[in-house]
């Protein structure tokens, strides 16, 4: 039957029939062919969807995480319950023909809503019950709650039984009232016995939300107490950034890798971590746009990549030294490249003359300082800062002469104007080769050896003599370094590509990574070649799968050598994409001046927080090895301690608590001796009477006494060495096995009882709405408001917008949004203050900062120490800064609620450039209204968060276009070029509050930051200063690839040099990688980001705990599981010198053999069995880690590498780490 | 006694299973479902399910024969006894023999996979004991007392019938069952019980067989309703809210 004739009607005759049946049962119509039946009504079952999706109200609002997102969201409210959240869609458009940031928003945003009412919410204060019996009673015994307090942590069979108690149950629900009043006498009593700098709190990434941040920063600062640094603690901060670009971190947005040309991904997992940004990485390929992933497993940015280069885990520094070899022989070597050529000349150091020495063995020369003005005989040798001005040779007239733009230029009268990147009548030589006959061996040093210990290459660069200087040019030094071969020149050098005996040939790299050669040189000349023909639009994502390594630095110098020589940095669509963290507070300097409460004391306390716990939670005592062990033979004798504790009496690096006296009572004793507390300080410790707390750590007045942390899970996410944490600081179950360090490996600087107290802490406090590993091993725990519940702001380094939080709902259950609780802790302690502690003089230490004349500190990086007898004690020179300041601690809250006067007498000071704010000043006032009473009469009011969020971006040039103007123009006269026309477009602009409520807002080119979105263009880092020729914020003032500091060059680390995986079986006695034993099978151990574990949507979701395995996992390769027996979703045990875990396993091919990951923050609160070792509660990821500090990241007072806030520091790093795994053979109980 | 277990306590049991259909139609509309776990597991359930819900279609309408239908009727149409029980053993014995077969699948897979059984509730369970124990002891009674004829034959349709009947004629007579065998005693009071949990279970999904899918049109359209009071959308008036109008 055909088609045509077919009858009308249903497809088989029994269907047929029966539908046919149909208009005998029913009013409705049945159509002729049966197919379809209408009929009048019966949609009551509707209801059952609409009131689904009804609702009373939407608010926007976003999520206060670490994730980089910064997506805007739609709450839904309904009946006073928050009911579901949906993906904002009002974003600021990218401009024409490019992809828009909406659509965004991942799935784990969308899932936080169930957190408002989870069952882990925290809903009440509590504290930890043996405590609270033992405060009650004191209380009701001596009335004085500071007294009480007091009573109870002098008494050391109280402090025993409360803090052996920690993290074993026991909180007990109690009030606002006497849990603020405890924390307040315990802060009171620190202050007046100890000194301020023996309290600390700890938040971070402000970006998520500053208001939020700066609530109990604010507290802090005004007590004196340090805020603890969270950038180089996470491991997010690169120290390369500091160290090359004399920048913490600026980065492009992520709507700006669809201008690249060619794009890496090297150790970042873009859909994972960067799920609502990923698609540009995707759209962009339609576009031509090559993308190559460098990872050791089949992550999943690998699926979308062209290329897919799989290194060794921990080797990417040799992969990118490789490609650097290619680059620089082919384009630098055999062909010059004017592109190339004019780039460096111009914007790095490439041309900059550095002196060499002769070897102290007689073998030739060794790499020494930049040669500057005042080493040899030329017209500004007698300048201003002429030690700080470095030098190149011209190549028209072949003299030495002092280009612009150098540290040297960029302080002082003299250098006014001239602080520029023009070259003027200056051609600079980029290699001496071709114009000198004469050359010299230089030693360089390498590391690629199996234990990681130093050995040194020969070979010859060109060199020339001026004064008694001989000069090669750093570009020589590279192609040495990197073992390009020219003619002419003595030496060993590796014969072609092919040649493995010697770095950084292909050939020598696929040895060490794996990666074969002929891919490596391919991805070299195309990534050269793209920038040639992009003229610089390539760009490396890089992540914290290259970053978190103990030598990343070297790795990140190494893979930065490839986006500056080839001229990527400084353009849209080119350069380094560090996505670490959400690390960049757009309104920076409004942000600064109000969380660190500048506006009342100057200066701040910073402490740079992986230092603090290295020597707090006595790490350092576990390390058995020497400073030396690490791989040069510097620091001959040295422990890292040691060089800690000189970087602190360098005044380098910060150091809280600071002195062994209070910082109060050394005020007090320098009045009495009739001294300036900064020279009595200096004579006492010149005397020896005075001594820095971290030289004798473990004495009961030099530790810390209270932390609080919010907004942060210290002990279930950041803690490397988390047990030893539990051991030192809190003093409660651990499972730390590690030796102490033998007579050998003791520092010879630093006190060492042989016994040690355990339990530093008197008091952790932890503010948050979800039940952490903090809260359970806190004594006290305050209920905080979720983001759906609470004003604030939030910015990323990945957007250039700001907007905001607004809370749905009013804080539920009897939870306060962070600034209603640290005013509620800062009114109780004013109160307290009045009969304990009055207005008392503080001096604090502060080290020399970046970015200020402080940072000229040290000459030549030459490094003297005045309790050597090398120099006199000088603060602000060869000491910390020491400044006094006065603290009424009767009025804190008073100054937390009020903007104070500092602001309109000192004005504003960041990153070098100085702004005037009283007309920012009334504005405020009009719009915040006065404060009557108190210090702050008549000054603007702080009350709310609305308020605060208003004061950091009136305060701040990206949200005020009249202050970034300012900026710009105060600029100019140091740069003599044009800025001032960047943010001019939007000179009458003021970004409020209301504004970022409506709709996310594009920010303003502030001098803040060094790239521009003037014209409405993507956000690029470096922008500036190549289009605008302002240097970079380094000795040179250009990228520099070359560090002369001291260290740097004792750690054989001038030039960035390929350094493995630290050996933790010479370290630490840790078995090797691959070897069995009866704790089963030893490998790398590592802790990436898990999609479901962290970031809005945390381990503890029952959702996703239903979906997987329902606790802790840990990923192996399934031939690692072969080799001791283990299937998938066994139960497994970790055990190291660090700790224990207990988790099961997921056995996947998808991991390398020899590497475990155990995903980051997967807290232990749920399911988390007894271990089969110690029979106590199994650990968290960082219970199997521990600190590392390199001591290149404590070197400051020299120029870039001088210190500030998460500008540099020791990392956090955690990935050099070794685990035995094996499968559980007992019983799992809990 | 005796009044309490032959009438009072079915009365007891009729009315709650009245009433709490009523009642869980009115509250707990949405929850009136199977909770279907074939999304956990369809190997066995393919076989399973089907043996017993036809397997139990079969023994209803056994138990409507021999219970609704009087004996006077069958002896009219000249059915003699013997004959009679032929046809029910012919009908009732597969039937059976599926529903059971049926049951132990579906009991069998309810225990041993671990999503299914994850899935069961308390109630599931009490449910399930007591059909499993209507079912055994039903069938029981048929091979016990037709087959065998242990203890001699019984005709329950002289006795257990006339009793079923009389409950819903209103005029209840426990003396009819004074004769019954044990099996047929506690086979009816725990029928009677479940027919009280019925309401409270899942067996509610009985009442909510899609038969008519049988006759249904692929698509089915739904217009507003028309009706006097029903406006735009069919949705009741909402407090507080003044309905728009919309006029053709």
């Amino acid at each position: 039957m055909s088609d045509a004739t077919r009858a009308v009607g249903l497809d088989d005759p029994l269907t047929n029939a029966l539908v046919g049946t149909r208009r005998f049962f029913s009013k409705a119509e049945v159509s002729e062919d049966k197919r379809s039946m209408y009929a009048k009504g019966g949609r009551s079952g509707d209801s059952f969807y609409r009131d689904r999706w009804s609702h009373d109200k939407v608010v926007r609002s976003t999520h206060g995480v670490n994730c980089t997102g910064s997506c805007s969201w739609k709450v839904y409210v309904k009946d006073g319950i928050i009911t579901w959240e949906a993906q904002q869609t009002d974003y600021p458009s990218t401009g024409a023909d490019r992809p828009e940031y909406e659509p965004r928003g991942c799935p784990r945003g969308a899932a936080f809503s169930w957190y408002t009412y989870s069952p882990t919410r925290v809903r009440y204060p509590y504290i930890r019950g043996t405590l609270l019996e033992m405060y009650r009673e004191a209380k009701a015994r001596y009335g004085d709650p500071v007294v009480a307090w007091g009573s109870i942590v002098q008494d050391p069979e109280k402090s025993r039984a409360y803090k052996s108690s920690r993290g074993k149950g026991g909180l007990v629900r109690s009030t606002w009232e006497e849990a603020t009043e405890i924390i307040a006498a315990a802060h009171v009593y620190t202050i007046k016995r100890w000194g301020p700098d023996r309290i600390a709190g700890f938040s971070p990434i402000p970006a998520m939300s500053p208001v939020s941040y700066a609530s109990g920063a604010r507290f802090m600062e005004l007590i004196g107490a340090p805020m603890l640094s969270f950038y180089d603690w996470y491991a997010d901060l690169p120290p390369a950034s500091p160290q090359m670009f004399g920048d913490q971190t600026d980065v492009p947005e992520s709507g700006d890798w669809w201008d690249a040309g060619y794009l890496i991904m090297w150790g970042s997992n873009v859909p994972l971590t960067r799920t609502p940004d990923a698609h540009w990485m995707a759209e962009a390929r339609y576009r031509g746009q090559k993308v190559v992933a460098v990872a050791p497993d089949y992550a999943e940015n690998v699926k979308f990549a062209d290329e897919w280069v799989s290194t060794a885990p921990g080797t990417d520094g040799a992969l990118a030294m490789a490609m650097g070899h290619v680059v620089l022989k082919e384009y630098f070597v055999d062909q010059q490249v004017p592109f190339f050529e004019d780039y460096n000349k111009r914007f790095t150091d490439l041309p900059y003359l550095i002196s060499l020495v002769p070897d102290e063995g007689g073998k030739g020369y060794r790499t020494g300082k930049y040669l500057v003005a005042g080493d040899f005989d030329n017209p500004e040798r007698e300048s201003e800062n002429a030690m700080w001005k470095t030098a190149v040779i011209d190549a028209a007239s072949g003299e030495v002469r002092i280009p612009n733009g150098s540290l040297g230029h960029r302080f002082g009268d003299e250098g006014m104007g001239k602080w520029n990147l023009d070259l003027g009548d200056i051609d600079p030589l980029l290699t001496l080769h071709g114009s000198s006959d004469e050359s010299v061996e230089v030693q360089l040093p390498r590391f690629d050896s199996a234990d990681g210990k130093v050995s040194y290459d020969t070979r010859g660069v060109p060199v020339r003599r001026v004064g008694d200087h001989v000069v090669t040019t750093v570009l020589d030094l590279m192609l040495a370094q990197y073992g390009v071969r020219r003619d002419g020149l003595p030496g060993a050098w590796p014969a072609d590509y092919t040649d493995p005996s010697a770095p950084a040939t292909p050939a020598w790299q696929e040895e060490i990574t794996s990666v074969p050669s002929e891919q490596v040189i391919r991805l070299a000349r195309e990534w050269a070649q793209n920038a040639i023909d992009t003229e610089g639009r390539g760009m490396i994502l890089m992540g914290a799968g290259v970053n978190h390594w103990y030598h990343a630095d070297q790795i990140y110098r190494a893979m930065l050598v490839l986006t500056s020589i080839t001229g990527c940095q400084g353009r849209n669509g080119g350069g380094w994409a560090h996505y670490v963290g959400q690390e960049k507070v757009r309104p920076i300097m409004g942000f600064q001046h109000m969380a660190f409460a500048l506006d009342w004391h100057r200066p701040p306390r910073h402490m740079n927080q992986t230092a603090y716990w290295y020597v707090n939670t006595s790490q350092y005592r576990y390390d058995t090895y020497r400073a030396s062990d690490l791989g040069t033979d510097a620091f001959e004798g040295k422990t890292v301690m040691d060089l800690l504790s000189q970087s602190v009496r360098l005044g380098w690096t910060p150091s809280y608590p600071t002195f062994n006296r209070s910082s109060l009572a050394l005020a007090d004793e320098a009045a009495e001796a009739g001294m300036d507390a900064p020279a009595y300080i200096a004579q006492q410790l010149k005397e020896g009477s005075l001594r820095f707390a971290v030289e004798d750590p473990e004495a009961e007045e030099n530790h810390p006494r209270c932390l609080s942390l919010w907004r942060a899970n210290l002990f279930g996410s950041s803690a490397k060495g988390d047990e030893y944490f539990l051991k030192h600081l809190l003093g409660t179950d651990n499972a730390v096995s590690a030796r102490e360090a033998g007579p050998e490996h003791r520092p010879s600087d630093i006190v060492w009882p042989e016994e040690v107290k355990e339990g530093k802490l008197d008091l952790l406090t932890t503010i948050d709405f979800r039940m952490t590993s903090s809260t359970l091993l806190s004594d006290v725990v305050l209920p905080a408001a979720t983001w759906y519940e609470k004003h604030d702001i939030n910015t990323t380094d990945m957007h250039p917008f700001v907007h905001s939080f607004n809370p749905a709902i009013a804080p539920p259950w009897q939870s306060k949004s962070d600034w209603e609780a640290w005013k509620a802790v800062a009114k109780r302690f004013s109160e307290m203050a009045a009969d304990h502690l009055g207005t008392r003089k503080d001096v604090v230490a502060k080290p020399l900062w970046h970015d200020t004349p402080e940072a000229m500190a040290t000459v030549h990086g030459v490094v003297k120490d005045w309790k050597l007898g090398e120099c006199e004690p000088v603060p602000g020179k060869t000491l910390p800064v020491l400044a006094v300041t006065e603290r009424d601690y009767t009025a804190v809250y008073d100054k937390m609620t009020s903007i104070g006067p500092l602001m309109e007498k000192a004005g504003m000071l960041t990153k070098g450039v100085a702004y005037d704010v009283k007309r920012e000043m009334d504005q405020l006032r009009q719009r915040n209204g006065r404060a009557h009473g108190g210090v702050g009469d008549g000054q603007p009011r702080l009350e709310t968060d609305i308020h605060v969020a208003d004061a950091i971006m009136h305060l701040s040039g990206t949200c005020n276009g009249h202050l970034a103007t300012q900026g710009f123009k105060f600029l100019e006269k140091r740069t003599g070029t044009q800025l001032h026309d960047l943010s001019a477009e939007h000179e009458g602009k003021q970004i409020t509050f209301p504004d970022v409520q409506a709709a996310p807002v594009p920010v303003i080119t502030s001098p803040e930051w060094s790239g521009s979105e003037s014209g409405g263009r993507r956000y690029s880092p470096f922008t500036i200063n190549i289009e605008r020729s302002k240097p970079f914020h380094t000795l040179t003032g250009r990228q520099q690839f070359y560090l002369d500091h001291d260290w740097m060059l004792g750690m054989g680390e001038a030039m960035p040099v390929y350094r493995p995986p630290l050996n933790m079986t010479n370290l630490f006695g840790e078995s090797k990688i691959g070897e069995q034993n009866e704790l089963g099978v030893s490998v790398r151990y590592l802790t990436p980001h898990n999609k479901w574990s962290i970031h809005s949507e945390y381990q503890d979701n029952l959702f996703m705990l239903s979906l997987s395995r329902g606790g802790q996992t840990v990923w192996m390769s399934d031939r690692d599981a072969d080799k001791v027996g283990v299937r998938d979703n066994d139960w497994i045990e970790l055990v190291n010198r660090n700790g224990v875990v207990a988790a099961r396993a997921v056995v996947s091919h998808r991991m390398p053999e020899g590497t475990v990951y155990m995903h980051h923050a997967q807290d232990r609160l749920i399911d988390v069995p007894l271990t089969e070792r110690d029979k106590k509660r199994g650990g968290i990821h960082n219970s199997m880690t521990r600190i590392m500090v390199k001591p290149s990241h404590v070197i400051g007072g020299y120029a870039q590498l001088s210190y500030f806030f998460n500008y540099i520091g020791p990392t956090g790093n955690n990935r050099d780490e070794v685990t035995m795994i094996r499968k559980r053979t007992t019983p799992v109980e809990y | 006694m005796k009044n309490f277990l032959w009438v009072i306590f079915p009365y007891i049991c009729l009315a709650i299973f009245v009433v709490g259909h009523f009642w869980r139609y009115k509250y707990d509309k949405f929850g009136w479902t199977t909770r279907s776990s074939q999304l956990y597991e369809t190997g066995l359930l393919r076989w399973g399910s089907p043996l017993f819900h036809f397997g139990m279609l079969g023994v209803v309408m056994g138990h409507v024969m021999g219970l609704l239908v009087p004996q006077s009727w069958t002896d009219a149409i000249g059915l003699d006894r013997h004959t009679y029980h032929l046809i029910a053993l012919i009908g009732g014995i597969p039937a059976g023999v599926a529903a059971v077969v049926g049951m132990l699948i579906l009991i069998y897979r309810r225990r041993t996979v671990g999503p299914v059984f994850s899935a069961t509730t308390v109630n599931d369970k009490v449910m399930y004991l007591f059909l499993a124990a209507v079912i055994l002891l039903g069938i029981w009674n048929t091979i016990a007392g037709s087959l065998l004829q242990f203890g001699g034959e019984y005709n329950y349709r002289d006795g257990v019938s006339p009793w079923f009947r009389s409950i819903f004629t209103l005029q209840p007579d426990a003396d009819l069952m004074a004769g019954a065998p044990l099996g047929f005693k506690i086979h009816a009071l725990l029928a009677f019980t479940l027919f009280a949990l019925w309401p409270f279970t899942r067996l509610v999904h009985v009442f909510s067989a899609p038969l008519g899918y049988l006759t249904r049109p692929y698509i089915v359209y739904r217009s507003k309703d028309e009706r006097v009071g029903s406006g735009v959308g069919s949705r009741a008036p909402q407090r507080g809210w003044d309905k728009s109008e919309l006029k053709r």
